[in-house]
């Protein structure tokens, strides 16, 4: 139980990672398809966004998830 | 000297201890008697010479309640049992506290505390009510300290109010003194805070009473060469009264710093990206938005971002995430597109957006500040009413001290116009004492010698001595406001729906902003071809999904949802206290709305509870005459019907002589010598025994009996003169409680232990429909179990004493009282006021209460079903020019849902509990 804070912690950095990586992967599609409308900068500020919020989401999630595992 | 074990049946409450123990008391020679519902026993200790265990188990019965017989009533030595019985409380030490909670800003707050400290270690049960901003914790003093709690609370980012108190401190000189006897004081354990004023020779101290006690306190000043002591009140009310304030200071300047610059960044802002002339030229400069945004973000937003961080550093997520995250994202956008070169589509900065964000916001918490005070105003109302001080007689003068300092058995003296400090019972004096602070009953109640007095109320018209019989905690006053807290912090069964959704309202928020931008971002702004149709020009994708995304965020609001339910139990409690009408928590709310059937007890309830002289029928002579000698052959009795008799025939101004030789004929009447005639009242019997003819009267006996009265004949000299007839008779206001309770749908029935004739009587006087007569106190509650079997939703009226069993068995139990300790814990409501139309009135306030519980959870929830899907864009595609909610009118909406919710409730204030 004592290590739940640290796995906690590296499941939501990955989880988030996955998401920036879904985000990179359709924003690069974007910018290869309409140049006009999409820009890098949007790509990587969309990424940042992403990942805080993504963030935000899996740490509130993972806690639980990995309690429950632990308990096991 | 003999000690036993008596075990007994139907104990169900510490009411039901109180009676069986005072049952065996009453038998002469028993010196000790204590009764444990939960083992279902009586221990006592009696004399052998003065009494035996048959007279002690019959008064038991007596009293109500089963005695098992004598192979499992078996006496044992107590001695024998003290260790095993010490031991079993070894290990237990379950304990409850409460504590004042700082810092919360939303309901998620109370979640995540109440999460923490029901998770912590030999925690039983904790409740955090948010409206109250206070903590109930039942705990295991053996595996968990008050302290530990506290500390989970403050690690969470959260702050413990502690208590405060004034100590009159002597012997200082000059401000050294003052110095001295803060360092003394600041260096013990427990005190959080002292400071000590030189000119007002007096210390104010923050202290743990967990810790330390007020005594040990006064000891450290004295042990530095100075006097102390209690002064004057411990400031509960006023301490409120001050977090409330401090609160409402810090939003207002939060407030006026946000508007005072919000207003010039929305227009510099807004005047260059809309071309708006009138606007100065430096107003729409990026670094002198970006400084004014600054300041906002660093003082009035400075509370979002503490909040967010102290969240996430224990793993929990409030409101606070929401708007630091909408209003940092606006910001460092615009941070970026001041400071960096990001193309043309970043030529646009959205520090109005930020600041305006907070401005709202920060409104919406000042509303709200100011709004909750309200909410509480009855609590305090009522722990305002407490004397500050009480006058007692020491040694023949008369002494001014602090309330707190009074104790039991104290003659104290109140003067006209002065508030009864304690409560006690008058010893000298008579007067009239306003007591509607506390019963709700506008009229002044007359007070003489031996009545009662409830402390807090107002001596009216004359000087009364008293003798003090509660004081401190004990008081009625205490125990409504102890009452209240407590029913203000229970949850009510409703509440558990918006609980579990303010718990994942923060989450399900985020992932619906992460979807909304992965939609306006990939999908959305070039299907509805945004910078055409929304009319922009150069638009970043980036920036427009953005912009949705934080409206989604600030729109949703977890407040209103956490709110609805605790703040109209506060508002609907509070209200109820102020009319004498005490409802035990949220569940009691509900449990109201179904009821169907209310079931009075008769004696004491809808009756006076004694019997009063009703009929006096002359045969020969006057009536006058004839209750004459039957009070003067009553005088010598102690029995309540010929005190009946006696007082009705003082109420008409007979002069009642004493008589001689009196004799009571048991089961027959009664027999005097006056004036050298024999004088006699009584029973059929007693007349025919002494040979007198009684065939004529007997019509109008059976009448009277018919109509429940107890009819007793009068005789003089071997000659019978009249007839006088007592009866227990109905209540002032019986009939029209009963009434009242048929038009709002209610069936009524009433249960009595009486016979069934004199039952019938009184339901027919008062209108009730089903009578449930000859019922014994052990079987009333079974009674009401038959009606719950029959599928009906019962309300038991009862004083809260003999109907304790019967007030537990129902769905709700109503006590008529004067708010004893008895009926408080019997019973899920309590009227304070000795009547009965309060039961409708606490019907209806229940109905009222959970009609606005309702009416809070419609708006909050329809108000982010509604505001969140437009916000993220559900109108863009079928309104024409596409529909938008900007992020500031976003924030605007969210800071009036909450202030919606909390207006809507106090409207309840409004409403008058009409009969």
């Amino acid at each position: 139980m004592e290590r739940k804070p640290l796995y906690s912690v590296l499941a939501s950095l990955a989880t988030s990672i996955c998401i920036v990586i879904l985000f990179y992967v359709l924003a690069l599609q974007k910018l290869g398809s309409n140049p006009e409308a999409y820009i890098p900068v949007d790509m990587y500020a969309g990424m940042v966004y992403v990942f805080v919020l993504s963030m935000i989401v899996s740490a509130s999630i993972w806690p639980g998830i990995i309690e429950k595992i632990m308990k096991r | 000297m003999e000690d036993v074990i008596i075990k007994i049946k139907g104990m169900m409450c510490a009411h039901c201890e109180k009676t069986v123990s005072q049952a065996a008391l009453s038998v002469r020679g028993v010196t000790k008697a204590r009764a444990d519902f939960n083992k279902g026993e009586l221990k006592a200790s009696f004399d052998t010479s003065a009494t035996d265990l048959e007279t002690i188990k019959k008064a038991i019965a007596a009293s109500g309640y089963e005695v098992m017989d004598e192979g499992e009533a078996c006496p044992l030595p107590v001695k024998k049992l003290k260790p095993e019985i010490k031991e079993v409380h070894k290990g237990t030490g379950m304990n409850k506290a409460s504590f004042k909670i700082t810092g919360m800003t939303c309901a998620s707050c109370a979640a995540n505390i109440e999460k923490a400290l029901n998770k912590k270690d030999g925690v039983k049960n904790a409740s955090v009510n948010f409206s109250f901003e206070k903590a109930s914790v039942e705990y295991d003093s053996g595996i968990v300290s008050q302290s530990e709690l506290e500390e989970v609370i403050i690690s969470l980012g959260y702050g413990v109010a502690k208590s405060e108190i004034v100590l009159k401190i002597g012997g200082m000189h000059c401000a050294s003194c003052a110095l001295n006897i803060e360092t003394a004081l600041r260096k013990e354990n427990g005190i959080v805070s002292a400071t000590v004023s030189f000119p007002l020779e007096q210390a104010r101290i923050m202290y743990d009473p967990e810790l330390i006690p007020v005594q040990d306190m006064i000891k450290i000043v004295k042990s530095v060469g100075y006097t102390a002591s209690e002064k004057l009140e411990k400031f509960e009310a006023d301490r409120e009264q001050r977090a409330r304030e401090a609160e409402i200071k810090t939003q207002r300047l939060n407030l006026i710093i946000a508007v005072t610059l919000a207003i010039p960044i929305s227009l510099g802002d807004m005047g260059r990206n809309l071309g708006w002339a009138f606007v100065p030229g430096f107003l729409m400069n990026d670094y002198l938005l970006f400084i004014l945004a600054t300041i906002v973000m660093l003082f009035p937003g400075r509370q979002f971002f503490e909040g967010t961080y102290k969240g996430l550093r224990h793993g929990v997520t409030d409101m606070n995430l929401l708007i630091a995250t909408g209003t940092g994202a606006a910001y460092i956008i615009s941070v970026a597109a001041t400071f960096l070169d990001l193309g043309a589509a970043y030529r646009h900065t959205y520090y109005d957006t930020a600041a305006l964000l907070i401005m709202f916001i920060v409104l919406g918490r000042y509303l709200e500040a100011l709004t909750k005070g309200r909410t509480s105003e009855a609590i305090r109302k009522l722990m305002g009413l407490a004397a500050k001080t009480a006058r007692i007689v020491v040694d023949g003068e008369e002494k001014e001290i602090p309330v707190e300092d009074v104790k039991v058995n104290d003659i104290v003296v109140v003067r006209p116009g002065e508030k009864i400090p304690v409560d006690g019972g008058v010893i000298e004096g008579l007067t009239a004492v306003d007591e509607s602070m506390i019963t709700g009953e506008s009229i002044p109640v007359e007070k003489t010698v031996g009545a009662e007095l409830i402390g807090a109320t107002m001596n009216k018209t004359g000087m009364i001595k008293f003798r003090a019989t509660k004081v401190g905690a004990d008081t009625a006053l205490a125990q409504i406001i102890k009452l209240v807290e407590d029913a203000q912090t229970k949850k009510a069964p409703i509440q558990k729906l918006a609980d579990i959704v303010a718990g994942h309202f923060i989450l399900a928020v985020h992932v619906l902003a992460l979807l909304t931008f992965f939609f306006w971002f990939f999908i959305g702004f070039e299907y509805f071809d945004v910078p055409v149709t929304f009319g922009m020009g150069t638009m970043s994708p980036f920036l427009f999904s953005l912009l949705i995304s934080i409206t989604v965020l600030i729109i949703s609001c977890p407040c209103a949802v956490g709110l609805a339910t605790p703040i109209a139990i506060m508002v609907g409690t509070g209200k109820g206290a102020e009319n004498g009408i005490l409802i035990k928590g949220g569940e009691v709310l509900e449990k109201a709305q179904k009821l169907d059937t209310v079931v009075f007890d008769k004696t004491g309830t809808l009756t006076k509870g004694e019997p009063e002289l009703t009929d006096v029928i002359a045969v020969k002579g006057t009536e006058n005459e004839v209750l004459r000698l039957a009070a003067i052959a009553e005088k010598g009795s102690e029995h309540p019907l010929g005190e009946a008799i006696l007082k009705g025939a003082k109420a008409r101004g007979l002069d009642v002589p004493d008589a001689q030789e009196f004799r009571a004929i048991p089961g027959r009447g009664v027999e005097v010598k006056y004036s050298g005639r024999k004088v006699m009242i009584g029973t059929r019997k007693l007349m025919i025994e002494n040979g007198m003819d009684i065939v004529p009267l007997n019509g109008k006996l059976e009448l009277l009996e018919y109509e429940g009265k107890t009819a007793m004949l009068v005789s003089c000299d071997n000659e019978i003169t009249g007839i006088v007839a007592v009866a227990d008779t109905l209540k002032v206001g019986s009939k029209e409680a009963v009434d009242q309770l048929h038009t709002m749908g209610f069936s009524v029935a009433m249960i009595t232990g009486d016979n069934r004739r004199t039952a019938d009587a009184v339901a027919k006087q008062a209108g009730i429909d089903k009578v449930l007569s000859e019922v014994l106190p052990e079987e009333k509650a079974s009674e009401i179990k038959k009606l719950q079997i029959e599928g009906r939703k019962v309300a038991m009226v009862g004083d809260g004493i003999n109907d304790a069993p019967a007030l537990m068995q129902s769905d709700v139990g109503i006590a008529i009282g004067s708010g004893t300790d008895v009926a408080i814990e019997s019973a899920q409501i309590v009227l304070i006021k000795n009547d009965v139309n309060d039961v409708a009135k606490a019907i209806r306030l229940s109905k009222l209460t959970l009609g606005k519980i309702k009416q809070n959870l419609f708006w909050a929830f329809f108000y982010n079903s509604v505001g969140i899907p437009i916000a993220m864009g559900i109108l863009y595609p079928f309104t024409n020019p596409p529909y938008l909610i900007n992020p500031a009118l976003a924030a605007a909406a969210m800071a009036a849902s909450s202030v919606t919710v909390t207006m809507n409730t106090l409207l309840m204030k409004r409403i008058k509990l009409k009969r």
